[in-house]
This record gives C-alpha cells, sequence and structure tokens, in this order.
C-alpha cells in the first residue's frame, strides 16, 4: 500500500475528522481503499431507524474511475438488486472526479429517500412500488424492521 | 498493485459472465441469485469438437470461500465425466493437476478455471471412454463454513 493517491489519504482524513452526521465509514482488512459504511435511513422513508450496511472500495483508476459500492444489508429498495448493487448516475455515466466519497454516500442516503421506480434494478420491486406504492412502502419498511434493526439487538458487541 | 477485495472481484466476475451471452463454449452465473455472499457459482462447459466430450454439456460446480480469490476456489463436475484429475466418484477437481491452474495465482478467475478444464477435455490423456449422457453424480458437497 506504498502509493496510495494524496487524493485518497485527504479524503479519509476528512472523512475522520468531520463524519458526514449519519454516516460511518471504516477501513477494513488493511485495505486502504476497501471500507466499511453504516448508514441510517433517512428519517419519513420506510428505512427510518435502519442502521444499512454497506461496502465501498476506490478501484485503482479512482478518481478519474466512481467507487464501487453495494449494500450488504438485504434492501427492498427498486434501486437496489438482491445483491445489494445499487442503480445511481454518479456511479456510472454521471461520475466526475469532483465527486468524493462523502458525496456518494449522501447520494445513495438521498436514494433511500426518493425511490425511482422509472429507472428500476430490481424489475420486481419496481413494478410493485408502481402498482401498490402503499404495500411497497409497507414492505420496505418490514424489511427494515428485519434486516436493519432486529439484527442490531441480537449484536449486542455491535453498538447501536 | 490495487488489491481488489473479495466482493468486487466476484461482482466483477458476475457481469462479465452475464454480458458473455452465449459467445462461446462455457458460461457461467452465481447459482443462486440472492446469495450476497457469492459462494457458489454454476457453470456449463461445451464439450469440445472432436474430443470424446463433443455434444455433450457438462455442469459444473465452483465454491468461492472468504479467501477467493487469494485461494483458488473449489471444483466439482456434477455431470460425470471421466478425466484425468477429476475423481471419479465425486467429481470434485484436482486442479493441481490441472494445466495453467496448477499453481493458482489470485489474478485468475472463474472463467480462466473453466478454460483450463476445457483445454484439458482436448487433450491425449483426455481420450478415454465416457459414461452415459447426461448422468450427474450424486453425491452431497460439503457447503463452507459461512459466517454468519
Amino acid at each position: 500500500m506504498a502509493d496510495v493517491p494524496k487524493r485518497i489519504l485527504k479524503e479519509i482524513e476528512r472523512l475522520n475528522r468531520d463524519p458526514v452526521p449519519g454516516i460511518e465509514v471504516n477501513t477494513i482488512e488493511d485495505n486502504i481503499r476497501y471500507f466499511n459504511v453504516i448508514m441510517c435511513g433517512p428519517s419519513k422513508s420506510p428505512y427510518e431507524g435502519g442502521r444499512f450496511k454497506l461496502e465501498l472500495f476506490l478501484p485503482e483508476e479512482y478518481p478519474m474511475s466512481p467507487p464501487k459500492v453495494r449494500f450488504l444489508t438485504k434492501m427492498y429498495h427498486p434501486n437496489i438488486d438482491k445483491l445489494g448493487r445499487i442503480c445511481l448516475d454518479i456511479l456510472k455515466d454521471k461520475w466526475s472526479p469532483a465527486l468524493q466519497i462523502r458525496t456518494v454516500l449522501l447520494s445513495i442516503q438521498a436514494l433511500l429517500s426518493a425511490p425511482n421506480p422509472d429507472d428500476p434494478l430490481a424489475n420486481d420491486v419496481a413494478d410493485q412500488w408502481k402498482t401498490d406504492e402503499k404495500l411497497a412502502i409497507q414492505t420496505a419498511t418490514e424489511w427494515t424492521q428485519k434486516y436493519a434493526i432486529e439484527v442490531w439487538a441480537k449484536n449486542p458487541e455491535v453498538k447501536p | 498493485m490495487v488489491e481488489v477485495p473479495r466482493n468486487f472481484r466476484l461482482l466483477e466476475e458476475l457481469e462479465q459472465g452475464e454480458k458473455a451471452t452465449s459467445a462461446g463454449y462455457c458460461s457461467y452465473g452465481l447459482a443462486d441469485l440472492e446469495d450476497s455472499l457469492m459462494y457458489n457459482w454454476t457453470a456449463l462447459i461445451l464439450g469440445p469438437l472432436n474430443t470424446p466430450f463433443e455434444n455433450r454439456l457438462y455442469q459444473v460446480l465452483l465454491r468461492c470461500d472468504e479467501n477467493y480469490p487469494k485461494v483458488a476456489p473449489k471444483v466439482w463436475f456434477i455431470t460425470q465425466i471421466n478425466m484425468p484429475g477429476v475423481n471419479q466418484k465425486t467429481g470434485e477437481v484436482d486442479l493441481s493437476t490441472i494445466e495453467y491452474m496448477n499453481k493458482w495465482k489470485p489474478s485468475y478467475t472463474i472463467h480462466m478455471v473453466l478454460e483450463a478444464l476445457s483445454e484439458k477435455m482436448t487433450r491425449k490423456e483426455s481420450r478415454l471412454p465416457q459414461p452415459d449422457k447426461n448422468s450427474t453424480y450424486k453425491v452431497i458437497r460439503p457447503d463452507s463454513k459461512k459466517p454468519e
């Protein structure tokens, strides 16, 4: 890990000094480019109260290429698939090197507040969202309870 | 060298596998599309022309544990095959006997394992009588330990 670009070190330093509210970022496995993220579900969304796990990796080409990021917690969301992959323009063609880990995570948090069933990654979920939004939101709330709230209570060594 | 973590490496391999639609003699994907740990992979190899495997389709199971790609995947033929390097009772492949795979490197991929198996099918030592078409190994393959 000799050649870690300054840009990455600076971002990590700032994340530690000035953390994003509701988002925890920790490096893992002695790989300075690999992070565990815990994201709080935004209020007034079906994800409220949940603490969601993600993993984020800065590829060799970063910041010319976007970070790779996915949810590890099971999500009921039209733009997140069963493997936790996220459909978000800034993670693909709308990426700009001016964006940072911080902005990416905030955008993902915003995506939780504003699901976009017209640009789906999980088709079955998007269909549900379009045909019966109320039921879809109810399912998302139940999944949050089951996979992002109760699991933490079962693992008391992980402080909520 | 930037080390790509296991999960992102497997996601890349999955994408490559999804893109390669009917392009060749092999295909692969996740065995369980909801398994976010991406342990078990299922693959198909089309037997190469002019070999005893011609016109046969071989199903293969690959298991990438938490140490992949530092450690090679475990590989089993599900479809019965008579070929050196494959255990005749269980279908398990001994990668150390497969050319190009005998010294595993983290840069090797699932696709390269399948290529090496396909290449093995074309070798002289593999010109052997084969079991009935479409017969499969009836064995229990122990699940690798999954972190809870």
